[in-house]
């Protein structure tokens, strides 16, 4: 989220310094091979526990388990949510916050990487160009006309979608205006030479620094080798020969198409009634591109299970390990979901964690991930260890999930799962901000509006058995991809392909 | 969605944008104050939107309370924390609390170390009184401790040992900082956690963890009555112990021009300036620390501000250029400047600094328009609201501050005090305090020179 600023200016930027001086230290775990696209579903889920080899563990010795029924699923938010279409083919979502004198708009569109056909890095400098210009206003002048207002934009670009967002006060003479430069910005940007140049070279910047980032580096090679001759398989960033090609036709172009009306979900949250939501959503469905929702995503063909291996000048080698996962329509979803909690979704107590970190202290970062997205999207695994114990982490990576996969989690575990999730659901609807970007997700997945209500329902009724079939059904050992980056050594990788990383094109 | 956690760990020192509440709407959020007879401050408000809350317990001990030889050991505490305690098996409090669906966390920064946990209200007991247990009867277990270690290594081979940028800037901070342990990096020297030892984080324990030396601040659907019984059965049995005196971090005035060159694996060469300036907490006059912040606003107050606007689009001078400048630390701060130039126009660093130095000469003799200052108190009383969403975000910022000595109330005060600063005093701080004496400037280039071009 680059609120004021182009998302592009932090791709480079020294921000990341900053960590060293103010560690969130503990498990913060590293984010960056996830996909927004599919947020995990009742928010994210932090660290959390669920014990693998302590299955039966006795509750504490705390007095307060004495006071609170843990099995009473926690008190929740009511939320009234509302969703019509306008004329135009826009899907509205909205809910009615009165509380703050705040309104936030997020603007959802099939307009992701995987739209980019020939041109990667299509998207993702479209999106970044909505703010550089409209007929009127030059970049500076829009930053300036929101910061004015205290006004806040946000736009992003991923692999199935692209987001342009607005938060702004409710008070008359902020919303309006703001509405309207918001407005302006999404539907008639104007695409400046000037700014795509500059832009464009931002890109090739990022380019350049994501090959000093190990964990990068790992993650476009995953999804490249996952997903050969698939929309998702290339870098949504772009690479150099095709940002060298871009100009402001085939921006504009791809902006006509995919910035339509029809193609958009617009998500409403904040002080304003159902008629101002109303007459916003026209407005905004009138001012865009009319045209008609982009085609599904097709689901990718199945891969050739390998392990690539890329030689980095590093300490710790990073390890990602994984396959296709399921889109996000998959009714194995929730089934996936609470197993992928168990094994490693869910930090602290989780499988992998418990193995890897708290019982072996190889990693101060491991996690599993399930990212369903519009057509099949990966299941993976990753974790960074001084690369001297990487056969040996590998080996339990491989062990947890085909123990997993053969047993299934335990009773016990499932139950603390399922209460989890409960929990976890009072805490995803707390602010407006993750009420919108629920209501966005649902939009973008033609989600019905009961469908967070639909989905817990879903996973107190499953079994064991439910969760180990559905992981025997879809992660098939087999096809198993794995993709370490780290400095090579003796023994290790004999039968791996080995490249290194330093031969990027330069700019 | 994801943005909570992160929330925590970088608004602390960057733009501390205290967002939280406009006069017109504190109403809705009544915030009560009380210390309990052992010392601990306890700050209750009241946010009734969602049936949840938040607990964040912050201890007055960070990486700059630590002598040479034992940097780290806050945070190796930290990570110890969630080891046991007389009545919780390692790691069994956090199981419990996942169980239920909470999220909880730990941060260690240099002046503070602080834990939350985050869940619905009628959960919150659970988290106060293993709060309070870990408070007092903390178990340190030898193994647990020695595998931790190898966690918290492979934590800096992460975060500082692979990522150039990371290490660059632990460098660039040893330098800046010529007298002040703020040049002590939070994670510690890896020499320093090799020989780390559980009876220096016992020590350490007993010295820091005391009740009187925390500040517990709860923000959600909760009232005061509730919460004080609460509080009083839980922490109200701990005993009080002696309290640790806080020693402001303090800086020379103006030590001398410091350089630094340093050849790494980036990709990008970088540019990094550091000017010495106080603090809230070490100035004499603290209006010179709003006039700080908003001289960082005219820089970098967004993407129509002066660097953006000039160094990025104008002339793109630089791929990336930015300031940022924390006010409200325990001791003396820095006015940090930052960039990349920009290489498919040929810039190199010695232009982008020029240029740099270019915008700082005219501040200096030029103060800011109207228009530019009402732009950064636009996004700043915006902020107050915005920053109400969240219920972490508002106990931050409350035990940010409580925790380096300020009080909590001066989030209220931001405005007026930020309007009372006039366009001169920001030239007149950037005249005093941006000036060769008080730099510390890292040129952070590849290790491979040629490849570059």
């Amino acid at each position: 989220m680059a609120r004021f600023q182009s998302p592009l200016r932090w791709l480079v930027t020294l921000a990341a310094l900053l960590l060293v001086l103010a560690l969130a230290l503990r498990p913060s775990l590293e984010r960056s091979i996830s996909e927004p696209e599919a947020p995990a579903q009742p928010s994210t889920p932090e660290l959390t526990e669920a014990p693998s080899s302590i299955d039966e563990e006795p509750l504490p010795k705390l007095r307060s388990l004495a006071e609170v029924d843990l099995d009473q699923a926690p008190a929740r938010r009511q939320l009234d949510l509302q969703h019509w279409t306008t004329v135009q083919g826009a899907r509205v979502y909205f809910m009615r916050a009165d509380e703050l004198p705040m309104l936030d708009v997020r603007l959802t569109f099939a307009a992701g990487a995987s739209r980019d056909e020939h041109l990667p890095g299509l998207a993702t400098l479209t999106n970044a160009m909505l703010n550089e210009g409209t007929g009127e206003r030059d970049a500076g002048s829009i930053a300036a006309g929101f910061e004015q207002l205290g006004a806040e934009f946000e736009n992003s670009a991923h692999r199935d979608m692209a987001i342009a967002g607005l938060r702004s006060l409710t008070a008359e003479d902020k919303l309006t205006p703001a509405l309207e430069l918001f407005t302006a910005v999404v539907a008639r940007p104007s695409f400046p030479e000037e700014a795509l140049e500059r832009l464009r070279d931002q890109m090739l910047a990022g380019l350049r620094f994501r090959l000093q980032r190990p964990s990068a580096l790992a993650s476009e090679a995953f999804w490249t080798d996952l997903y050969p001759a698939h929309p998702y398989g290339t870098l949504p960033q772009g690479q150099a020969e095709s940002l060298v090609q871009i100009d402001r036709e085939q921006l504009r172009e791809f902006h006509q198409r995919y910035y339509s009306a029809g193609n958009a979900v617009i998500a409403l949250v904040g002080a304003i009634d159902r008629e101002q939501a109303e007459r916003i959503a026209r407005r905004i469905a009138e001012a865009l591109p009319q045209g008609r929702a982009a085609s599904p995503i097709a689901d990718p063909f199945p891969i050739e299970p390998g392990h690539r291996h890329i030689d980095f000048d590093s300490q710790q080698t990073h390890i990602l390990l994984g396959q296709h996962g399921i889109s996000r329509n998959d009714p194995d979803y929730a089934a996936l979901y609470v197993g992928n909690q168990i094994l490693g979704g869910s930090g602290f107590g989780s499988r992998l964690m418990e193995q890897i970190r708290e019982t072996r202290g190889l990693s101060y970062s491991v996690s599993s991930s399930l990212v369903p997205m519009q057509a099949k999207g990966p299941f993976m695994i990753s974790m960074q260890t001084r690369a001297d114990q990487v056969e040996l982490a590998l080996e339990v990576i491989h062990d947890s999930l085909d123990q997993f996969i053969e047993i299934g989690p335990s009773e016990a575990e499932l139950q603390r799962t399922k209460r989890q999730i409960m929990g976890e659901f009072a805490l995803s609807t707390a602010s407006n901000a993750a009420i919108v970007g629920q209501l966005g997700m649902l939009g973008f997945y033609d989600l019905p509006l009961n469908h967070l209500q639909l989905f817990l329902e879903r996973v107190q009724a499953l079994s064991v058995e439910d969760v180990r079939a559905a992981f025997a059904r879809h992660f098939d050992p087999e096809n198993r991809l794995v993709v370490t980056v780290g400095p090579t050594h003796n023994e290790a990788h004999t039968e791996t392909q080995t490249e290194t990383a330093e031969q990027e094109p330069d700019a | 969605m994801i943005m909570l956690r992160q929330s925590i760990a970088l608004t602390l020192v960057l733009v501390f944008s205290l967002g939280a509440w406009a006069q017109d709407s504190q109403p809705r959020q009544p915030t009560h104050e009380f210390t309990l007879d052992n010392g601990l401050k306890v700050i209750v408000r009241e946010d009734h939107r969602a049936p949840v809350v938040v607990s964040q317990l912050w201890y007055r001990v960070g990486s700059s309370h630590e002598p040479p030889g034992l940097t780290g050991i806050s945070h190796a505490l930290e990570h110890m924390m969630f080891k046991g305690t007389d009545n919780l098996a390692p790691g069994q409090a956090s199981r419990l609390l996942s169980s239920l669906g909470a999220q909880e966390n730990a941060f260690t920064s240099r002046d503070y170390t602080g834990y939350y946990q985050i869940l619905s209200r009628d959960q919150l007991a659970i988290a106060l009184e293993m709060e309070a247990e870990r408070m007092h009867r903390l178990s340190l277990p030898e193994d647990e401790f020695e595998r931790e270690m190898e966690v918290i290594k492979e934590e800096r081979r992460l975060r500082v040992d692979d990522n150039p940028n990371g290490l660059a800037f632990e460098r660039f901070l040893r330098q800046a900082y010529m007298a002040s342990p703020y040049g002590q990096p939070v994670i510690g020297w890896m020499h320093d956690i090799e020989r780390l030892t559980v009876d220096d984080l016992r020590a350490w324990y007993q010295t820091h963890y005391q009740p009187g030396n925390a500040i517990l601040v709860i923000v959600g659907d909760v009232r005061l009555a509730e919460i004080r019984a609460l509080v009083q059965q839980h922490f109200g049995p701990i005993p009080a112990g002696p309290v640790p005196p806080q020693k402001l971090p303090l800086e020379l005035p103006g030590g001398a021009e410091r350089q630094l060159t340093l050849n790494l694996n980036v990709q990008l060469p970088s540019l990094l300036m550091g000017f010495n300036v106080p603090s809230l907490n070490t100035t004499e006059q603290p209006w010179e620390i709003y006039a700080l912040r908003l001289l960082r606003g005219v820089l970098d107050g967004g993407y129509s501000a002066r660097l953006a606007s000039r160094l990025e689009r104008g002339e793109a001078i630089a791929t990336s250029a930015s300031a940022s400048y924390d006010g409200f630390s325990r001791g003396d701060s820095l006015f940090l400047l930052s960039g990349i130039p920009n290489q498919s126009r040929g810039v190199d660093l010695e232009q982008l600094e020029q240029r740099l130095w270019q915008e700082i000469e005219a501040l200096k003799l030029e103060p800011p328009s109207t228009e530019e200052l009402n732009r950064v108190k636009a996004q700043t009383i915006a902020g107050l609201v915005y920053g109400q969403d969240s219920i972490s975000q508002q106990a931050s910022q409350i035990g940010q501050l409580e925790s380096v000595g300020l009080s909590w109330r001066l989030v209220d005060e931001d405005i007026a005090a930020l309007e009372a600063v006039s366009p001169e005093q920001i030239s007149a701080v950037a005249r005093r305090y941006l000036v060769r004496e008080r730099l510390t400037r890292a040129h952070v280039l590849p290790n491979n020179p040629e490849e570059v071009r």
